[in-house]
């Protein structure tokens, strides 16, 4: 019941957070540098016509998998990809409601855009990727889901997996049932020992163990406290934990469905005995 | 391999497994004129009756929507909750995994909920995002009508998400995280999908005919369905599952099918079998032209010029989205207890420039091992594989 897993390199966009380091000094000192949400990029990896067009949970995912990209061995082309978020085409999913209320004429782009799986669509048009690709969702719990589901592909498949947990902003009146006001998203190069490709550097080594419902589920540390409602507040919260370097604490539990899963860094190089 | 412990059905083909097969087997369509009072497309559609009369038990009236209708209704058939309940006592309630797909969940209570904001400036005090349109409320919704409460997952990759709930599952069982799992999944009629494939002018304007040389677009149907997979293996098997990226656009699939065959590809080398291996393939066939036409390209590349006998039952059911991957992995399993090929229904001229064995009228065979196509927006592709057991 335990994975181990090498995490490679990692992305992080909130507001105020632009890459790992600034979530780890946020993680560090609790201060919140009063930045807003991040600006976009249209992607720049994206044939033209769709680069225009590309919304804003399609930027903010593909500009948060650059990072992750960036800094490890694999390829965008190469890696499986399971991504995950609670509601996942925000405004997009407004704006198709609201002309179905009204006029109820769709565009073919808002319509093939309003899929849950649009922003894996658009990374694998982006990096020519040709692999394996998941999209999934579990509410408050869609981090602790769809890291079971990355980990479960990156140890039965031997291949990289690149992970996605995000939360585009909702706008109104969607907001007053889901209250996401600001995206964030982290993103997570992982592989399952023994490692593809060699041994490529890796910035932490962790260990997932499933438990039984009886555990106590972890709480958001204060700092995260601003963005709790976003399913993705707990990738932050664990991406900290498992990348950061404090000694305590060195686990976070989360609830997925009726059972627990417990994320723990490992020692460099290796599973804890 | 992964065994079938149990499975249950609704769809346009009928209400329960045995109802479902007589309308596939038979090539009886189970689609209808267009006559929903909430939509005035015009067009064919698969929609499932009774669906409106159906009332949950009164603990679970809080789910209440049509998508959890429907998912009651498979729940309730072919004594499914009876052999979960089975697995459950086996391996303990926490050790059966719910990993289900579905593309719109509910969303038709947030379309009626939002014309209700339009007009009043708030949303009705019945309506419950959480409990209806949140893409997990449809495993909460069957964890909770099982009583079971092992690790679970809503995978939402449009029209193959309840294909690719079959290899998730497998990974999460190989991993020791789960011994059984419900898979599956639902997705019902709604206004975004009509409209939506409406503006795609993917909507055929009489009955879909799929593989037939005049077909003219898909008629959308809804559905649930679930399998109960089991470590040990049993009668019918899964064998294992391919998943892939067409890396092509986003609704429209590569001409060469070049995703559709790496999933195939996979599907097989997972299952440990080669082509000739396949006695039947039930194709994802959704009767638009680019489909039908990219598919068979793709098959003629993995089995050969008319390798394989193939059939789509979407004639019967409608293309059911996100419940096609589950609805179509019931009719290969169901092919493989009967030793029969359904047809390609409403079928009246199959089409020559496509280099497949189109099945006409139900066949006879010694079937041991057969393969599903599912594949989905965004380039999404999944083909699974079940054989007989020994």
């Amino acid at each position: 019941m335990r994975i181990d897993l090498q995490l490679h390199a990692a992305g992080v966009l909130a507001p105020g957070i632009a890459s790992l380091a600034d979530l780890l000094a946020l993680s560090r000192t609790g201060v919140h540098n009063g930045a807003g949400d991040q600006p976009l990029a249209s992607p720049a990896a994206l044939p033209p016509n769709e680069r225009r067009r590309a919304s804003q949970v399609v930027r903010l995912t593909l500009a948060c998998a650059e990072q992750a990209l960036r800094g490890a061995a694999f390829a965008g082309s190469d890696v499986r990809t399971v991504f995950a978020s609670d509601e996942g085409t925000g405004e997009v999913c407004q704006q198709m409601l609201e002309a179905l209320a009204t006029t109820r004429m769709l565009s073919p782009l808002l319509f093939h855009n309003s899929v849950h799986n649009a922003p894996s669509g658009y990374f694998s048009i982006a990096h020519r990727n040709r692999q394996s690709a998941t999209s999934v969702s579990l509410g408050a719990d869609s981090f602790a889901a769809g890291l079971l589901c990355a980990a479960a592909e990156a140890r039965c498949s031997g291949q990289p997996v690149l992970f996605l947990s995000y939360d585009p902003a909702m706008t109104e009146p969607m907001r007053s049932l889901l209250p996401v006001a600001h995206a964030t998203a982290t993103a997570w190069t992982l592989s399952a020992p023994p490692t593809p490709n060699g041994s490529p550097p890796a910035l932490a080594a962790l260990t997932l163990e499933l438990q039984d419902g009886s555990a106590q589920v972890d709480a958001l540390p204060v700092w995260a406290a601003p963005w709790a409602v976003n399913s993705s507040a707990r990738a932050l919260h664990a991406l900290a934990v498992v990348a950061g370097a404090d000694p305590e604490p060195a686990s976070v539990t989360l609830a997925v469905g009726g059972c627990r899963l417990r994320i723990a860094r490992a020692p460099q190089g290796g599973a804890p005995c | 391999m992964w065994g079938i412990a149990g499975y249950s059905t609704v769809n346009a083909g009928g209400r329960g497994n045995a109802q479902s097969w007589n309308s596939m087997v038979s090539g009886q369509t189970g689609l209808r004129r267009n006559a929903l009072p909430w939509c005035d497309l015009d067009g064919w559609i698969g929609e499932v009756e009774g669906v409106e009369d159906i009332e949950l038990p009164s603990a679970l009236r809080g789910w209440d929507c049509r998508n959890h209708r429907l998912a009651w209704m498979a729940l309730q058939g072919d004594g499914f909750a009876t052999a979960v309940r089975s697995a459950a006592q086996r391996y303990g309630p926490h050790r059966v995994a719910v990993v289900l797909g579905t593309s719109t969940s509910a969303i038709l209570s947030t379309e009626r909920a939002y014309a209700a904001w339009k007009r009043a400036g708030e949303f009705p005090p019945d309506y419950a995002y959480r409990r209806s349109h949140a893409l997990d409320a449809l495993c909460r919704f069957v964890a909770c009508a099982l009583e079971i409460c092992g690790p679970m997952v809503t995978i939402s990759t449009a029209c193959s998400s309840s294909a690719k709930v079959f290899v998730t599952a497998q990974r999460w069982i190989d991993c020791g995280l789960a011994d059984a799992a419900v898979v599956g999944g639902a997705d019902s009629l709604c206004l975004s999908t009509l409209h939506g494939f409406d503006s795609l002018q993917l909507i055929a304007p009489e009955v879909c005919r799929p593989f037939d040389a005049n077909r003219k677009g898909l008629s959308i149907g809804e559905a649930a369905g679930f399998i109960l997979m089991d470590r040990q293996p049993g009668a019918v098997n899964f064998l294992g599952g391919g998943e892939s990226s067409d890396a092509w656009h986003m609704s429209t699939p590569h001409p060469d099918g070049q995703g559709a065959q790496d999933a195939m590809r996979g599907a097989l080398r997972s299952a440990g079998l080669g082509p000739r291996d396949i006695g039947y393939v039930n194709a994802h066939g959704t009767a638009t032209p680019a489909n039908d036409r990219a598919e068979a390209a793709a098959l003629g590349a993995v089995f050969g010029e008319r390798g394989v006998p193939v059939s789509s039952t979407k004639g019967v059911t409608g293309h059911t989205l996100g419940a096609a991957g589950i609805v179509e992995a019931i009719a290969v399993v169901q092919a493989l207890e009967q030793g029969r090929v359904p047809p390609s229904a409403n079928l009246e001229q199959a089409d020559r420039a496509l280099a497949i064995d189109i099945v006409e009228t139900a066949l006879r065979l010694p079937l041991r091992h057969a393969m599903t196509n599912s594949f989905g927006f965004g380039g999404n592709n999944c083909s699974l594989v079940f054989g007989l057991g020994q």
